[in-house]
This record gives structure tokens, C-alpha cells and sequence, in this order.
């Protein structure tokens, strides 16, 4: 490997860092600390940067990422360090308690560009949770997101344009790829495998298993599957997964669209912006009929309509402040009015156009008796009921069992061992005049196994018959060439991405935020990193939202990577930091 | 797998202390051993109870353990790999297929062997004083390593380094990381446990090299292996190692001090090994 040309170039620098690195042993060394640290020590005016990611066993190609931003930071001038954190407290240092300086990972998207109104609108950069934990605010931004919302089509499409744009020139944060999603699948006991992302609701539908089998053994590497159930948790998982399984939405996406699901139908009639009035869309929605929850109570328009209550605020109103949840935040945030007609029939009104208003139609629906009841419980036994937005009990609880509507109920688990869900017999998938394929499997067991090459090789071994969580690219060698071994793949809307904390020095400033991201060589991370199994990107949305001017052609259109090849120009790098206006001291360290 | 894994493990620990008892331990002591068996027993029932009790608590220690120094454990992942990461990349190029099987087999194997061997050696001795050291020498590595997981959180090299660590065990051998996520967990690198528990074994038997000459020829390089192993494979750092030996020898030390004092003919308190550091 050939990694370190450009980095720590003297011995005076060395020094200084091992020095710091000794000083670092006796004290507490989270990221912030050291940077306080740094600052009141000998190192008065060093900049000093911590970046937070994951370690290998949560993802190999995160810390990779990390490494290699941080090499060329250190080359830079500046005292860069890695802050390493298990997935959740990861997720809960950049989410909910926002302490970092900048971070590696990746983003979950979802089907429509909205999520990006959640990610960066600058009304949610006071709040915990998956709503704009970067803490950006941009006028110009806050505009283009809230424009996009009002149009469909191909309206809309030029807004968003616009809109990613203007991301690529403030860079709240830099995208750098998509990665491909690899899975491994046995198909001699269980066929009818299809294209169907295991993540989503069709899934596991559909599926055909032989004779004698009545479950189907999923593999994942992400054990806190095992250890939470919560439909609101924003740390504990990152994308919708098991959750899917457990609850209903009213509609969920298949194929890039909307499809019903536990709406039998919904009808939008929707007026869009005018000169000097918003978008309005109207939606009647139908429920199928006689659908129960997993405790055999009815599912009705009234859950719906507590649904989008609660996700507006966790507390009910019953708190001094109202606490949204730390998910589905933008989802529901388009949302003026729900009424509810009848058991299976409600109006919903939304200030948007179809596009963005139906995404509200994805949230999960839950049981009114159970979480009103929850609420009630935990604001009655304390005095001075304050529902911490983003991180109260009722948010952050594990919620075992679960109890909801969909395709599958909770069976049993064990902690970092396995979760098991058994098939709901009376889910409407399983009625003959609903049209969708239905669950034939019996039971899902998900084992938690420890690695990407491991669950390859437990699927060869017949030990397991599906890899569900996406395989790390440096295991996908080993994947044996059998004719009962089927390799599935599937792009992804997820992305890696380098987020910047914008509440704090220095990357309050987007030219601090612009130069940063000219220190990573995005074609070379793709080809090393993923071994070539991802598309380098300078925009957030796949290629079908991208404008020309800001396709991938070999770089970064707006912020290219000085240099080449993986190695930093740095003395090019240098002379931007300092035609920006930063100053490096007789060391050549970059000042604060 | 983990079956699998695990009955391969038995086996193979299984044949190598048969062999060690044919050519270390001797007919002569097991001809003893079966006429004393009993008394000797006795003797070490007191700390090997303790012994169980601490395994015990630790298997349910383990779960707690890595929330609570999330909440206030010292994060030394980067510190270590600042001032170290360049030695273990040292020792890495060094590395062979043949090197990486020879040192996955000490690390797993080799290892199991090095820990139950002389339990079964120091069974076989009239003087039960060795086999009582040991013992409380084991009970010692685990509270204390314990304590010292608890407070610190470090990722070992495999963790921050998996383009450079080469001779990743667990690439080249998946179905093992079934076995050690059972005893471990990934954030729990500092001390070595894996070198203080060699260490330890490897120290008694430098001292018991008179009874069991053969066995200290065995164990000394055995265990400096199992030490090289955890850091070829990427597991641990050198400190975590250093830190290992320098916990290995408290513990030798403070064997050799506790084994004797608290005799439960003298006193009923087994007591937990806590209150026996006080």
C-alpha cells in the first residue's frame, strides 16, 4: 500500500504529535475534550480537528475514509485525530449530542429528495435526532428546500437542481459515493428471490420455501437489531429495516414508487403554488378493512391521526415544550390537517405538492392504546414532566416486544444473539383478494454474526441462507462460485458522506467546509476502499436529480482534490488554506 | 459453526495435554495423583470455587460493562495508535501465510492448551501450592482485567487499520471470530488478556522449572508466541501486550503472597478476591 507519502513530513511535527498523543493518555481523550484541550495546553493557536467514525467492525470502509482524511489534515498543518465509537454511540454523539468537529459515515437517504429538507433545513438545527444534527443554516438553502417542496414534476426537478447546487457550493457536508449493496442468498431451501431490497417491505414477500422449511436464517453484522425495537430511535438503527416487518405503513415504496399498503387507496387532489400561495395537496385515505394489531386490537383512522400527533410531539402536549421525534421529522412536517371521517377513512391536508406531501404516507403506523398509554405512564410519575426532545425515555426505550400491524410479530430475542419474528396470520397480505405476493415463510430468524466474510462463508457452509445487511467489499471475493449460491445486487441510495459540524470553529464557515473537502480524492477512496464496488458522487441524489454541471467527470466538479492519484498536492493544498486566510506558524502549522 | 469451532478446539486441547501429561508429567506422578487425588483436591476447592464464581460473574459483567465506559471510560484508541501504530505495521511486514496459520493456530489453540495444561501438570504435584497460585493467579488476571476494560475503551489495530493489518485472522479464518466474540468484546484491547493470562503461566512456570523442566521449555516460548500472535493478527496493540506482562506479574506476585495466608482450615472466609487485595 502506498499510503503515506504526504504526511507528518518533519520530525518536528512528529514530535509535537507524540507529544500531544502522551498528554492525551492522561486525561480523557473524546474528540471534544481534546480539542478544548489543545486549545488551553501548549498547542495555544494549533487548528485542531477530531474526526468521529466507526471502527472496522462496524464499517471497514468508514475508518478507511477517516484515515485518509485524516493523513491529509495532518499535511495540511493541522492536528488531526480519529474519534472511534461503537455504531450507536457514534450515531449518538453526532445525532443527538452534535459533539464533533466532523465525522465519517453513512447516510441512510430515502426514496425522495425530500429527506434532504430534514437533513439541512435550519429550523431543526436546535433539535436531536436525524433532523440536521450538521446545525447548518443557509438562507439561500432554507429557500431552495422549501421551493422544492411546493411543485411536482418537472418543476420540481429544477428546483432540487437548484437545491443540490447550492449544497455543492455551501457543502454542509461532502458527499463522496454510493456504495453497491451486495448480499448472498442459499437458494435451495428457500427460492422466489427477486430484486426486492431486504430492507424494504416487499422483501420478504413472496418468498418460496421448500417443503419442510419454516425458517429462513438472516444473517446481520449490526447486533443492536437484537437490542431495540423502537420505531423512533434514532440511534439504534439507521435505516427502517426490521421496523418495516414489525409495522404498517399506508403506503411504502416499491420500484421508486408508492404503492398501497395498508391503505387499500388514497386519492390527492393537489393545487400547486400559485404566485403568492403555498401548494396545497388534499388526500383522502382508505384503510384496508378489519386489520388488527399484534395484541388483536383494530387498526383505525384514529391511529393514523395519533401517528402524526405524536411524531409532531412525543409528549402529547403534556410537556412545557413540545418534543419531536428524532425521526420521521420532515416526513410529517408538511402535514396541516388530519380528519378522521370514519373508522377507515381520514382527510389529510398538506402545505405541498404531491411529491413531498406523500412521504408522510411512509411513516409507521402505531397502535394509539399502547404509546398514548406509554405517555401517560412516564408523565404522571414525575413532577415536572419535560420529555427531552430526541432523547426521553419513550424515544430511546427498547420497545420489546414490539406490537404493531405488519407482515410479521415478534417472536423472541437475545441480546447480540438473535432477534426472531414469527409470520401475523391475519396480516391482509395474506388474503386472497388483496393483490401482493404473500408470506409463505413462518418464522425470520436474524443471527447476529460477526463479519461480512464470516456470513459469507456461514451461507456456504448451509449454515444461514441470506446475508442481509450490505457485504463489505473487501469480503466479496469470497463468495464461492455454487450453483445454490445466488450473489444479489442492487445500487444504493445511501451514500458516505464527511459531515461538518457548522454550530462550531471552524467549520462554520463553509470556506473551511470547501477546503476540507479538497482534501479527499473521491475516484481513489472508490477504487481502493470499495475495490471499485461504488459510484463517487459530489451530490447527495443519484444521477437522475443531477444537473449537468455538476456530474461526476473523474472529480469533484466544485471542490477537485488537490492533487492526484490519492496523493495530496501539498503544497497546492497549503497555498489554498492560505489564500483563504488561514496562517501557518514557523512550523508550518495551520494557526486557529 | 460455533459448535463446530468449539468441538475442533476441545479435540485438539484434548490430544495435546494427553501428550503433555505422557511426556511432562510422568508415570510416576499420576501413580500418585491417584492415590492422593482427594486431599489435593480438597486443597484447591477454595480457589477454584472463586475461580468459577469470577468467570461467572464475568460472562454477566460483560454485558454491562461496555455501556458503562461509554458512559465514563477513557477513549484511548487514538492516544495508543499515535504512538504506537507505526510497530505494529512494523511487525506486520513480516507477514506470511505460513506465519499468519502458525500464529492463529497459538493464538487460539496453542492458547487453550497453554491455560489448561498446567492446571492438569500442578494437579499432578504432591506440593499443591503451585496448583494454588495459578489458580488465584487466573481469579487476579480476570478481576483486575476487568477493572482496567472497564475504564478504558480502545479499538486494537484490526479496528483502525484494516487496509494495513494484513494478516487479519479473521479474514483469513471467519468461522474463529465466532469463538472470540463469545469471550470478548471488541472495544476491551487494553490490557491484553490473552498476554497476562499466557504471561502468567509462562512466569509460574520459569519458577516450578525444577519440578517441570520440560514444561518450562514448552510454556516460556509458548507463551512469548501467543503474545507475538495477538499483535501480528491485529488484535492488539503493543501496550495492550506491555500491559498484559506488567499485569501477569501483579498477579504472579500477588499469588504468591494470598496462597497460604488464607487458609479455610484457619478461616471460613473464602471471601471474594477483592477483599482478599485489601
Amino acid at each position: 500500500m502506498h499510503r503515506q507519502s504526504t504526511t507528518r513530513s518533519n520530525g518536528i511535527d512528529r514530535r509535537s504529535v507524540l507529544a500531544a498523543g502522551v498528554a492525551g493518555l492522561a486525561t480523557a481523550t473524546s474528540g471534544c475534550i481534546d480539542r478544548v484541550e489543545s486549545a488551553v495546553g501548549q498547542e495555544t493557536d494549533r487548528l485542531s480537528l477530531s474526526i468521529t467514525t466507526v471502527p472496522a467492525d462496524g464499517d471497514r470502509e468508514a475508518v478507511r475514509i477517516a484515515r485518509h482524511l485524516e493523513e491529509h489534515l495532518e499535511a495540511v498543518g493541522i492536528d488531526a485525530s480519529l474519534d472511534m465509537r461503537s455504531r450507536s454511540n457514534f450515531l449518538e454523539a453526532v445525532l443527538i449530542d452534535h459533539e464533533f468537529d466532523l465525522y465519517v459515515g453513512r447516510h441512510p437517504a430515502d426514496y425522495d429528495p425530500d429527506f434532504l429538507y430534514e437533513t439541512l433545513h435550519s429550523a431543526y438545527a436546535n433539535e436531536s435526532g436525524w433532523q440536521n444534527p450538521l446545525g447548518f443554516s443557509s438562507m439561500p438553502v432554507d429557500g431552495h428546500l422549501e421551493a422544492q417542496r411546493r411543485v411536482d414534476g418537472e418543476r420540481r426537478r429544477e428546483r432540487i437542481a437548484t437545491l443540490l447546487e447550492g449544497l455543492a457550493e455551501e457543502k454542509p457536508f461532502d458527499p463522496i459515493c454510493f456504495p453497491e449493496e451486495h448480499r448472498v442468498v442459499r437458494t435451495d431451501r428457500v427460492d422466489g428471490w427477486n430484486a426486492d431490497h431486504p430492507e424494504s417491505r416487499h422483501g420478504y414477500l413472496g418468498l418460496e420455501p421448500s417443503e419442510d422449511v419454516d425458517r429462513l436464517r438472516v444473517l446481520v453484522t449490526d447486533a443492536r437489531i437484537s437490542r431495540n425495537l423502537n420505531p423512533l430511535s434514532a440511534t439504534l438503527r439507521e435505516q427502517g429495516s426490521t421496523i418495516n416487518l414489525l409495522y404498517d405503513s399506508l403506503a411504502t415504496e416499491h420500484d421508486g414508487e408508492l404503492v398501497p399498503w395498508l391503505a387499500e387507496d388514497w386519492e390527492t387532489t393537489t393545487i400547486e403554488e400559485t404566485e403568492d400561495d403555498d401548494a396545497i395537496t388534499r388526500a383522502t385515505v382508505t384503510l384496508r378493512e378489519d386489520c388488527e394489531f399484534h395484541d388483536d386490537e383494530p387498526v383505525t383512522a384514529d391511529d393514523v391521526a395519533f401517528t402524526y400527533r405524536f411524531l409532531e410531539d412525543t409528549a402529547l402536549g403534556r410537556a412545557e415544550f413540545t418534543s419531536p421525534a428524532p425521526r420521521y421529522r420532515s416526513h410529517v412536517s408538511t402535514l396541516e390537517d388530519v380528519t378522521v371521517e370514519s373508522d377507515r377513512e381520514l382527510r389529510l391536508e398538506f402545505s405541498a405538492g404531491f411529491e413531498a406531501a406523500e412521504r408522510a404516507l411512509t411513516v409507521p403506523v402505531l397502535p394509539e392504546h399502547r404509546w398514548r398509554e406509554q405517555v401517560d405512564a412516564r408523565a404522571e410519575t414525575t413532577e415536572t414532566f419535560t420529555a427531552m426532545q430526541g432523547q426521553w425515555g419513550l424515544v430511546t426505550m427498547d420497545n420489546v416486544p414490539a406490537v404493531g400491524s405488519g407482515p410479521f410479530r415478534f417472536e423472541s430475542r437475545s441480546e447480540r444473539e438473535h432477534l426472531t419474528l414469527e409470520r401475523y396470520d391475519d396480516h391482509f397480505t395474506r388474503r386472497e383478494d388483496v393483490d401482493l405476493p404473500s408470506v409463505e415463510i413462518e418464522q425470520l430468524q436474524f443471527g447476529i454474526d460477526p463479519g461480512s466474510a464470516s456470513s459469507i462463508e456461514r451461507v456456504a457452509n448451509d449454515g444461514a441462507d441470506l446475508t442481509a445487511s450490505m457485504l463489505e467489499a473487501h469480503a466479496l471475493d469470497t463468495i464461492p462460485d455454487e450453483p445454490e449460491i445466488d450473489h444479489l445486487e442492487s445500487p444504493s441510495q445511501t451514500f458516505y458522506h464527511v459531515g461538518f459540524n457548522a454550530r462550531i470553529e471552524p467549520f462554520s464557515n463553509p470556506h473551511a467546509r470547501r477546503l476540507v473537502a479538497g482534501l479527499l480524492d473521491k475516484a481513489w477512496l472508490v477504487e481502493e476502499v470499495f475495490d471499485g464496488h461504488a459510484t463517487p458522487t459530489a451530490t447527495p441524489l443519484p444521477e437522475e436529480w443531477v444537473p449537468e454541471r455538476l456530474t461526476w467527470d473523474g472529480d469533484d466538479p466544485i471542490t477537485p482534490f488537490f492533487g492526484s492519484d490519492g496523493d495530496l498536492d501539498v503544497e497546492a493544498a497549503r497555498d489554498a488554506f492560505e489564500d483563504t486566510g488561514y496562517r501557518y506558524d514557523d512550523h508550518g502549522r495551520l494557526r486557529l | 459453526m460455533l459448535v463446530q469451532v468449539l468441538l475442533q478446539l476441545a479435540v485438539v486441547v484434548t490430544l495435546l495435554t494427553l501428550a503433555g501429561i505422557a511426556v511432562i508429567v510422568g508415570r510416576y506422578r499420576l501413580r500418585d495423583t491417584r492415590r492422593e487425588w482427594a486431599s489435593r483436591l480438597r486443597a484447591a476447592t477454595p480457589i477454584t470455587v472463586v475461580l468459577i464464581v469470577v468467570l461467572l460473574g464475568n460472562g454477566v459483567a460483560r454485558q454491562v460493562v461496555p455501556d458503562l465506559s461509554w458512559m465514563f471510560g477513557w477513549n484511548l484508541t487514538w492516544a495508543i495508535y499515535d504512538i504506537e501504530g507505526q510497530f505494529i505495521l512494523w511487525l506486520q511486514s513480516f507477514e506470511t501465510s505460513a506465519l499468519t496459520a502458525f500464529f492463529s493456530f497459538v493464538y487460539i489453540y496453542g492458547y487453550v492448551f497453554l491455560l489448561v495444561f498446567p492446571v492438569v501438570a500442578y494437579f499432578a504435584l504432591s506440593n499443591t501450592r503451585p496448583l494454588r497460585e495459578l489458580l488465584t493467579a487466573y481469579t487476579l488476571n480476570y478481576v483486575l482485567g476487568l477493572v482496567l476494560y472497564t475504564l478504558v475503551i480502545a479499538y486494537g489495530p484490526r479496528n483502525m487499520m484494516p487496509e494495513l493489518v494484513e494478516a487479519l485472522m479473521y479474514d483469513t479464518y471467519p468461522r474463529y471470530q465466532h469463538l472470540t466474540r463469545q469471550v470478548n468484546r471488541n472495544t476491551n484491547v487494553f490490557p491484553s488478556l490473552h498476554t497476562s493470562l499466557a504471561a502468567t503461566v509462562g512466569i509460574l512456570a520459569y519458577q516450578t522449572r525444577a519440578v517441570y523442566p520440560r514444561w518450562a521449555v514448552v510454556a516460556v516460548p509458548l507463551a512469548i508466541s501467543v503474545a507475538i500472535s495477538t499483535m501480528y493478527l491485529g488484535i492488539h496493540w503493543a501496550i495492550d501486550v506491555v500491559a498484559g506482562i506488567v499485569l501477569a506479574y501483579v498477579c504472579v506476585e500477588l499469588a504468591g503472597l494470598l496462597v497460604g495466608r488464607w487458609s479455610v482450615t484457619e478461616r471460613f472466609d473464602v471471601g471474594n478476591p477483592l477483599s482478599r487485595l485489601r
